[in-house]
């Protein structure tokens, strides 16, 4: 969907991206993540086709964002750290705004606006000006203009910043249900734990360059990580694991960080074996930050 | 109906605002129509035509995207399908509505009370006037502040008041324009107003010709919104308008030759050569006004560079910033100038002093990218640089007697008479070669 090749971006002062090359596939939601300055923001403007590199291309949907700028602002949804909202208008006034600028066919615009403010939450608040609304509910204002045309990528900048835990939680079932309805979605965000809930991939960016020179799978549904703890230190502990075919990422004599498959029956096995040989088994579960684990673990690694 | 002026429908014309604007200008009128002679509804619609339209329409028009900016909202309205026509008449026209109804009513009562006192062909021709005042005003406020966009420095309350300080002295010269063909206005001024305008040799009637010309240039700023609200949105140029405007303006200039003192150095010059001199100094004066104005992003500079390097040369044809058309079109026109003045057997005098005005802007324009490529407020370095430049090494000069060295910094004969452009030209190419060696050393240090 999204493929990106020798990225060079420039600023009059800095390089900005240096030799950025990526592919995101379609219907995934891509964590685009990174220290502040690292070029999160560029990279996604990029992608937006708001910015022209200086070299190397960007394509969505095998349209150059060079040659084709126009074409793909019609492919995209955009949601701004900020929202973009205009606080004069109404819930509907906003979305009609969003529906007529994306190029909805006048006879389709009303249910577009409708479909959209219910996806989002808002049909009840329609007649709400926007700068009287919550930033929850700002920030699904914001989106509901983003998605109103139904894009076919969405890119989403920070966009749970500020928001409390009820409101994050709604967001994250919104973002799954926008990519399973087929749009594939782009989230900066240097906020590892906002993006844990939706996200299967992941780009990690720094000092303008994507660390591990490639998107990094976070989640796979197949083979979810699992954390084991022992409550014993054992130095073979990494060599049983290799020696019984399990896949490790991250080792020590207490704990180990592998992929293994989810069936219940090999993941049984793989404990009773454990146990046969005296691992003192004290934690066996699915790891809930999987992000986290992998920013860190890549982020060591410096760029490719 | 775009998108963009529907929503500032929305915004700008509320039943409300629309009442209050009807209910002021409806006691204003009345209260100038029960006064004295002094004061009648149809000085009181110019006036009041001024204060909306032109003043505070400006205003609109040059906040109109900086509040988009300050909201945040302008990068979503790039990433719309909204076409840059529809943006760019949808934010002029769309933020300054509501002054446009209340100038639609000013020019009603002018039209009614012209037709009303026997004047109506007088008024019909005004009407006509202020409305182009009012579009000229309005679109060079929204032209800077979109081209203020493209140099970064847009948002702040003093950069709208400059926008609108623009679209105001536009309108200013506008209204100065017209007056030379009004004679109770000139008569007020002190001026000799004047009925015909000879120009290209034709004699013109001169109210017709200046308000066809206010009309033109009208349509060319107007174009300018376009092209930048098109660049805003990463549309390619391309540069073809751009030298339609230089060929335009060319032609235009020239055809004023006979407005040149008859006393002047070039007395002797056949028509031919006035007019490309006219020329050739409007394209040098653009440069100069397009390379303040345009952001000299040395970026773009590198990437010129290695696209001609790949032999892409179309792309950058395609790119190319409009001050380096305009110093290219002054150079072209310029060095015909010289081969006539040759040709005709002018001698050298006046082709040498072309020769050094063309290393003057030759110099000035590098010295503007070698700032350019080295610090922020770059422009303000370069102004100063050429102030240095242009007057106060001069003035020294002249003040311990060196006067043969002034062709060296100010466009003057020398003696002998090749050596002012040969030390000036000197002077171009080393300000070049600064200006490109620090482009190119900005490509090391950002790698």
């Amino acid at each position: 969907m999204i493929e990106v090749r020798d990225l060079v971006y420039e600023y009059p002062t800095k390089r900005a991206l240096e030799g950025v090359s990526l592919d995101v596939p379609p219907q995934t939601i891509v964590a685009l993540v990174g220290p502040n300055g690292a070029g999160k923001t560029t990279l996604l403007r990029c992608l937006a086709a708001l910015e022209v590199p200086y070299s190397g291309c960007v394509r969505i949907e095998n349209l150059d964002t060079r040659e084709a700028p126009r074409r793909i602002h019609a492919l995209l949804g955009y949601l701004p750290d900020f929202y973009g909202l205009y606080d004069e208008l109404s819930v509907r006034r906003c979305l009609t705004y969003a529906a007529w600028s994306h190029g909805i066919d006048a006879n389709a615009v009303e249910s577009a606006v409708v479909k959209a403010a219910n996806q989002v939450g808002l049909s009840d608040r329609m007649e709400t000006k926007a700068g009287e609304l919550s930033r929850g509910l700002r920030q699904r204002l914001g989106i509901g203009q983003a998605i109103v045309h139904e894009p076919k990528v969405l890119l989403l900048d920070e966009p749970a910043a500020g928001l409390d835990p009820q409101a994050r939680r709604d967001l994250s079932a919104l973002l799954i249900s926008l990519r399973d309805s087929g749009m594939t979605l782009v989230v900066s965000s240097h906020i590892l734990a906002e993006l844990e809930d939706y996200c299967s991939e992941m780009i990690i960016i720094d000092g303008g360059k994507v660390v591990g020179g490639r998107v990094v799978k976070v989640k796979d549904v197949e083979r979810p990580r699992y954390l084991i703890e022992i409550a014993t230190a054992r130095a073979d502990f990494e060599g049983f694991l290799k020696d019984a075919s399990v896949d490790v990422i991250e080792v020590d004599e207490h704990h180990a960080l592998i992929t293994h498959t989810r069936n219940a029956a090999a993941r049984a096995k793989l404990i009773r074996d454990l146990v046969a040989a005296g691992f003192e088994v004290s934690f066996f579960g699915e790891s809930s930050r999987a992000l986290e684990e992998t920013y860190f673990s890549q982020f060591g690694k410096g760029a490719a | 109906m775009g998108p963009e002026f529907r929503r500032n429908l929305w915004l700008e014309l509320t039943t409300r605002r629309i009442a209050f604007m009807v209910a002021i200008l409806a006691l204003i009128f009345f209260a100038s129509a029960v006064s004295g002679p002094g004061w009648t509804p149809y000085s009181a619609a110019e006036t009041v035509y001024y204060l909306v339209v032109v003043i505070w329409g400006a205003r609109n028009a040059g906040l109109s995207i900086v509040k988009e900016i300050r909201d945040r909202t302008w990068d979503l309205q790039r990433l719309s399908s909204i076409s840059a026509a529809q943006m760019a008449w949808g934010k002029l026209f769309g933020a300054t509505i509501y002054n446009w109804f209340g100038g639609a009513i000013c020019l009603a009562v002018m039209l009614i009370y012209g037709l009303a006192h026997g004047a109506f062909g007088k008024a019909i021709l005004d009407f006509f006037h202020y409305v182009i005042v009012g579009v000229v005003a309005q679109a060079v406020a929204f032209l800077a502040s979109l081209v203020a966009l493209r140099r970064r420095s847009a948002h702040s309350r003093l950069d709208v008041f400059l926008y609108q300080l623009l679209g105001i002295l536009a309108a200013v010269v506008a209204a100065y324009v017209w007056e030379t063909a009004d004679p109770e206005s000139a008569v007020l001024l002190g001026r000799k107003s004047t009925e015909v305008i000879p120009w290209w040799g034709v004699v013109i009637s001169a109210r017709p010709f200046l308000l066809l010309s206010l009309a033109i240039f009208a349509g060319w700023i107007l174009t300018g919104c376009y092209r930048e609200m098109r660049r805003e949105l990463k549309m390619e140029n391309g540069p073809l308008v751009w030298l339609g405007f230089l060929g335009f303006i060319g032609l235009y200039v020239a055809g004023f030759d006979a407005w040149l003192p008859h006393e002047a150095l070039m007395a002797n010059w056949n028509v031919v050569a006035l007019r490309l001199a006219l020329a050739s100094t409007t394209f040098a004066a653009l440069t100069y006004v397009m390379v303040l104005l345009e952001p000299k992003d040395r970026v773009l500079y590198r990437w010129y560079a290695s696209q001609i390097a790949s032999a892409d040369i179309g792309r950058v044809l395609r790119n190319l910033q409009a001050w380096i058309m305009s110093y290219f079109a002054a150079v072209a026109v310029s060095l015909v100038l010289i081969w006539w003045l040759f040709e005709r057997g002018f001698g050298a005098f006046y082709p040498a002093v072309a020769i050094a005005g063309l290393g003057f802007i030759t110099r000035d324009v590098s010295i503007f990218v070698f700032f350019a490529a080295s610090r922020r407020r770059s422009d303000f370095a370069a102004l100063v640089t050429l102030f240095a430049l242009y007057v106060l090494i001069p003035a020294i000069l002249d003040g311990v007697g060196l006067k043969g060295m002034l062709s060296f910094f100010y466009p003057t004969p020398s003696r002998p008479i090749w050596l002012g452009p040969a030390v000036v030209w000197v002077e171009a190419i080393a300000a070049l070669g600064l200006a490109v060696s620090r482009v190119a050393l900005g490509e090391k240090r950002a790698v």
